[in-house]
């Protein structure tokens, strides 16, 4: 009797919310099966139901969004829309929706850089099965694909299959300079640019402690990493690349770069406060800090591809960025999968490309948007196009990361040293060791 | 307060196990003895208190039970026969060109299973106590009448609830609420620490299922892996308890000397000093420590002033710093100790108010006659002062040295995005020295998907915390047979 | 001698003890003034070369009531203050009841769940998040300030501790006559031990109330579909220091954890007062 109380409570209450969210879990199909049964438009697939959606995008581009939402309504009239826009920046998508794919968004921007973790984690839907969808704005996906730069599209397909639109290109970085104090020939090579640096006592800046600007050194002399079907990382970078060069000789190229004093290493998350500071007159960074460093740098801006280094013997090797795309991709969990194909598919488009690119210079992916003479009046467009041949596409696992990080915190902090091979032969192996361990 | 802790554990432990024994003959008796309704309980639930005219009661009980079956026919029988296995179907999917949608596959959800098997073997769990309750109870009845007892009338029942068994009506919500919210996650991820759920096995398009011990040997170094667990939950441990010693006992004192100094006869405007204090634990934490860590960033303002006043060029040439910058928050040792300030800051005026308040009570007359004997301050402090403070607040202490071994929101907050670890080591098993475990296992959770071993850890942890805190309230125990300030 | 000697030294010392105090809050107030100052600056970005602002103005708190799709401040502060009444409201009665059952009454049961509660109070909350979070998706109460409400109140009955304490002090014999008297439980509960506790009370009350505009961990698990108008003051300032935005932001950040301060720190001055006379109460019994 003494919990009587208690329990009853607990039992009713239990059974009673059990019973009215038993079938919570199934509701894709349970949803699917009932709507079989609802009238629809033959052939089409506009229905009276009003269709609901959400949008992820970055917190930069959310009124661009909004008119793009109102013209994907606009070009279908006859269904009603509920379109949710949420903010997420694409570089933390992948961390979001992977904590809970059912509550993520229907139709999301992302990174190149995660399409193989979402994939695997069958967050995104493999757009070859669902193409039909598109006749509904009277495309196929070939178009699509045939409308986007090539390696656009190879990026974002998965074993022959396409997972995601294309929608900006470009995402990689280069280097800024101040062209008041270094000229285009210092700005080619690291010695250079840093004794022209050094006499200004301004900076050069550039982010070592990520494995996405870390790898720009080892991707240029030859070196690369890989991804196995089990989401394990391979790497290299211990060895000897097939350009000849050992990783010892780019990492004691690196510790020459970072003992410079005209050389400064930045924590990741602090470029943007760096440039806006004034201390540098160079920096490696991406298109989304030009507003910045026009604005610090004045009639002085300029931008150019990444520069080379000398390796041991004297060699000059040309840097190589990880060069990556971002891509609107649809939820596999999605309610409304087909309406959420054509809305991605929609943003990915030549009008809302070049739209994209007028409002927050985010550069098209589009061959005929690309085309566009405004994008060759920008010079971080055209010094990021320029690193588009020899831009590498950052195949890596989770487990890159965090090691990676250290390293490059390892060479900007100098805690190796330039003539101790061993030990930097050892930190190279620790890397790949952690790079490459199984997941557990 | 202190009266409760002094039930030794062994006490505590006999105590329950004498409870559940008694419990268990009741129901045994009941059913041994009882009469035909009696035992007719033991299916129908309401049978008893027909029989005496209960009706209402007998209503609810019999409802209770339909509920019972209900829910194990229409829910629990959907789950818990896949609990051995955690599903076997994975998602497929096709997509209706006809509808737009895609039509899914019956698949299973791993974790969903997980949960509501979970659910279902507590209410389960629930449901035999209250049949076992409900037997002894009808037996009980049934004693009465034959000794021609006066039998309760439902009015009467109820009103007992705001009587002799309020309890009962005040405990009922705040213990579901626990239940829901704080038991069940916790046993949900006692079982996840047994599964492989990890970002190779994240519902719903991929199971995870059971491997039994096999994440607590890689914890503690076996397992083959290359990845460094055992090397790195060594020192993110050593440093979560060197963290919670100084973070306890820095603000513990740091808050009775500075509540002595507020207090003294000598201070003039005494709230007014002690709101400047209370202010800054008025600021929220996730607004004071992300300024605080910009404010001693790399590049920070205090960094700036530092090189200005030429304090920066002065330890490089000691050789404590190497950068062009005082590391405050990104080396090792500077961030260790930087945090440990930090705390301070945050912790002090805490600790100060609840000394404040313990000090008002120190018996006065000890305070007098110390001072007649001609003892000094320090003296007064050490002798008196201290002891009282120890032995008023000391299971708080106990409990403030738990919370700050799971204390996330400092270390996350002064060092998430900012501090890149130099141990490789460590950072091949995403840790990094400021790592406390809780901040250690959330990331392993948010951005690594690793629920296993993250589960593993939080076992661990509440292991460390238990065992900690069963020797401190034991040792508190025999120190305070005295009664000195009763 | 020693008398005088303390004498001699009385005005100087008091003057250098004053000063000593005025010397600590100076320090523990630093980072609370740079945090006032940069808040009033011209200047979106970060002054990382002087302590003062190189520019004053007070657009960054007008920028605060004009929503733009990133800050929402005024929306926040009232999704805030809702869920914050509300948990204010549930965890209070939690409190007070859990602690007048334990302190008060006298059940088999007691000792049990006291113990029960203490093992609970030793498990790493933050392990028990995804947890909860999947609890909250099954009853569809993610993205919904039920959820969060639930999530800030249901587990509150677990620190009815320093409520325990106080309620010990209220003397026993009182309960007892009054239970002599013919009142129930409920009326002693209600009429005698919650007007003599007022404290506690009061300090239980503006506590719960702070929770929802401290806590960013939950918050932003629960509210995780990303539509900025339903965020609570703390995810919402958080999120001003990504760093895509921190730069246009860090004013307003700022500026709005200023105003966040404001209302928080009065009732901190409030509370202050009652949670000393609460731990006062608590520790008088021993």
């Amino acid at each position: 009797m003494r919990k009587k109380l208690l329990s009853m409570l607990l039992c009713a209450t239990m059974a009673l919310t059990m019973a009215g969210c038993g079938s919570n879990p199934d509701d894709g199909s349970a949803g699917s099966d009932k709507n079989g049964s609802s009238e629809n438009v033959s052939g089409g697939g506009a229905s009276d139901e009003t269709v609901e959606l959400t949008l992820w995008g970055a917190e930069g581009d959310q009124d661009f969004l909004k008119d793009v939402v109102a013209k994907f309504e606009a070009a279908h009239p006859d269904q009603k829309f509920d379109i949710q826009i949420g903010v997420e920046s694409e570089s933390t998508a992948k961390d979001t929706i992977l904590k809970d794919i059912e509550a993520a968004a229907d139709v999301f921007s992302f990174a190149s850089d995660q399409l193989n973790d979402l994939v695997k984690a069958g967050a995104l839907l493999n757009l070859d099965e669902y193409g039909e969808a598109l006749t509904m704005a009277d495309k196929t996906l070939d178009d699509v694909k045939s409308a986007n730069v090539e390696a656009s599209v190879e990026a974002a397909s998965v074993n022959g299959n396409l997972y995601a639109f294309p929608t900006v290109g470009g995402n990689s970085y280069f280097l800024f300079y101040d062209s008041s104090v270094i000229s285009e020939e210092d700005a080619a090579n690291w010695d250079t640019l840093l004794e022209a640096a050094s006499k200004t006592k301004k900076k050069v800046g550039m982010t070592l402690s990520s494995g996405w600007y870390l790898a720009s050194f080892f991707y240029g002399a030859g070196f690369t990493t890989g991804l196995n079907d089990d989401g394990t990382t391979t790497m290299d970078w211990n060895g000897t690349s097939p350009d000849g060069y050992t990783g010892v000789e780019v990492t004691k190229a690196m510790l020459d770069i970072t003992s410079n004093s005209a050389f400064r290493a930045i924590a990741d998350n602090k470029l943007s406060d760096s440039i806006a500071s004034g201390d540098l007159c160079a920096v490696v960074s991406g298109t989304w800090d030009a507003e910045n460093a026009e604005k610090v740098w004045g009639d002085g801006y300029a931008a150019i591809k990444l520069p080379t280094y000398t390796v041991g013997s004297g060699d000059q090797i040309q840097m190589r960025p990880a060069y990556g795309y971002k891509f609107e991709g649809v939820n596999a969990y999605s309610k409304n999968s087909g309406w959420a194909v054509l809305l991605a598919e929609f943003i990915s488009n030549e009008e809302t490309q070049l739209e994209h690119f007028k409002q927050a210079v985010q550069i098209p992916t589009n061959k005929n948007a690309l085309a566009d003479e405004s994008l060759a009046e920008n010079v971080a467009v055209t010094a990021v196009n320029s690193e588009a041949e020899f831009g590498v596409i950052q195949l890596v696992g989770g487990k890159y990361w965090d090691p990676a990080a250290t390293f490059g915190e390892i060479v900007a902090k100098g805690k190796l040293k330039v003539d101790d091979d061993q030990g930097i032969q050892k930190a190279l192996d620790e890397l790949v060791a952690g790079v490459t361990a199984a997941i557990e | 307060m202190e009266n409760q802790k002094k039930s030794t554990a062994a006490a505590a432990v006999s105590g329950f196990f004498k409870a559940i024994g008694r419990f268990f003959s009741e129901f045994g008796t009941a059913v041994a003895k009882g009469d035909i309704f009696v035992k007719l309980s033991l299916l129908w639930w309401g049978a008893g208190y027909v029989r005496r005219k209960q009706y209402v009661k007998a209503i609810i009980m019999t409802v209770l039970e339909a509920a019972v079956v209900l829910f194990t026919i229409f829910f629990a029988m959907k789950y818990v026969p896949k609990f051995g296995t955690l599903g076997t179907v994975k998602a497929e999917k096709i997509f209706n060109p006809q509808t737009m949608k895609s039509e899914f596959n019956d698949y299973d959800h791993s974790f969903m299973i997980l949960l509501f098997s979970l659910f279902s073997f507590v209410v389960w769990f629930v449901a035999v106590i209250v049949w076992i309750k409900n037997t002894a109870n009808v037996y009980k009845l049934q004693l009465m009448e034959e000794k021609g007892e006066h039998i309760n009338t439902f009015k009467e029942d109820i009103r007992m609830y705001v009587g002799e068994k309020f309890h009962i009506t005040l405990l009922t919500l705040p213990v579901l609420g626990v239940v829901v919210f704080t038991l069940i996650p916790i046993l949900l991820l006692i079982f996840v620490a047994f599964t492989n759920y990890d970002q190779q096995h994240t519902p719903p398009t991929e199971l995870f299922t059971w491997v039994g011990f096999k994440n607590f040997i890689t914890l503690f170094g076996g397992g083959g892996l290359t990845s460094t667990f055992g090397y790195s939950f060594v020192r993110v441990l050593a440093w979560t308890l060197v963290w919670a010693l100084f973070a306890t006992f820095t603000t513990y004192i740091g808050g009775i000397l500075l509540s002595l100094m507020l207090n003294s006869a000598k201070t003039r405007a005494p709230k007014f000093w002690r709101t400047l204090f209370v202010v800054t634990i008025a600021v929220p934490q996730f607004v004071s420590l992300l300024l605080v860590r910009n404010f001693f960033a790399d590049n920070g303002i205090v960094n700036t002033i530092c090189a200005n006043i030429g304090l920066t060029g002065f330890l490089r040439d000691v050789g404590l710093v190497s950068t062009a910058y005082i590391p405050f928050l990104s080396a090792p040792g500077w961030a260790h100790v930087m945090i440990i300030i930090i705390n301070i800051w945050i912790g002090v005026p805490y600790q100060m108010l609840i000394a404040t308040g313990v000090l008002m009570n120190i018996p006065s007359d000890q305070l007098e006659s110390a001072k007649v004997d001609g003892a000094k301050p320090f003296q007064i402090f050490v002798k008196i002062t201290m002891p009282y403070m120890l032995f008023i607040t000391g299971p708080a202490l106990v409990t403030d040295f738990v919370k700050n071994i799971n204390n996330f929101n400092v270390i996350y907050l002064l060092t998430q995005d900012v501090y890149v670890t130099t141990n490789q080591a460590l950072a091949n098993s995403q840790a990094k020295e400021v790592d406390l475990l809780v901040t250690w296992l959330f990331r392993l959770t948010q951005d690594y998907y690793n629920y296993k071993m993250a589960s593993v850890i939080g076992i661990v942890v509440f292991i460390i915390c238990a065992v900690f805190t069963l020797v401190a309230f034991n040792f508190m125990i025999q120190g305070d047979k005295e009664g000195t300030y009763q | 001698m020693k008398t005088r000697k303390m004498k001699d030294n009385r005005l100087s010392r008091i003057i250098l003890h004053n000063v000593g105090l005025g010397i600590l809050a100076f320090i523990w107030l630093i980072p609370i003034i740079w945090l006032l100052f940069t808040s009033f600056s011209a200047n979106s970005e970060m002054n990382t070369s002087t302590f003062f602002p190189k520019e004053w103005s007070i657009k960054y708190y007008i920028k605060l009531f004009q929503p733009d799709t990133v800050s929402q401040f005024p929306q926040w502060f009232i999704n805030t203050f809702v869920v914050a009444c509300a948990t204010c409201i549930i965890s209070t009665m939690f409190v007070l009841m859990v602690a007048y059952a334990t302190s008060i009454m006298r059940f088999p049961m007691r000792k049990p769940l006291m113990n029960m509660a203490v093992i609970l109070n030793l498990f790493p909350g933050m392990l028990a998040m995804i947890a909860v979070y999947f609890v909250l998706k099954t009853f569809n109460l993610t993205n919904s300030y039920a959820g969060l409400i639930m999530v800030y109140s249901a587990s509150s009955g677990l620190g009815y501790l320093i409520a325990k304490g106080f309620f010990d002090t209220v003397p026993r014999a009182l309960c007892e006559a009054a239970r002599i008297d013919g009142c129930s439980e409920a009326r002693i509960f209600f009429q005698m031990v919650i007007p003599m506790s007022r404290p506690i009370v009061v300090y239980t009350v503006i506590s719960s109330f702070l929770v929802p505009w401290m806590d960013f961990v939950y918050a932003k698990m629960i509210l995780n579909a990303g539509i900025s108008s339903k965020y609570t003051v703390a995810i919402g300032l958080y999120k001003m220091l990504d760093k895509m935005l921190i730069n246009d932001y860090f004013t307003q950040f700022c500026a709005g954890g200023i105003l966040v301060s404001i209302p928080i720190s009065i009732l901190f001055m409030i509370m202050q007062k009652f949670y000393v006379e609460g731990i006062t109460g608590g520790a008088v019994k021993g």
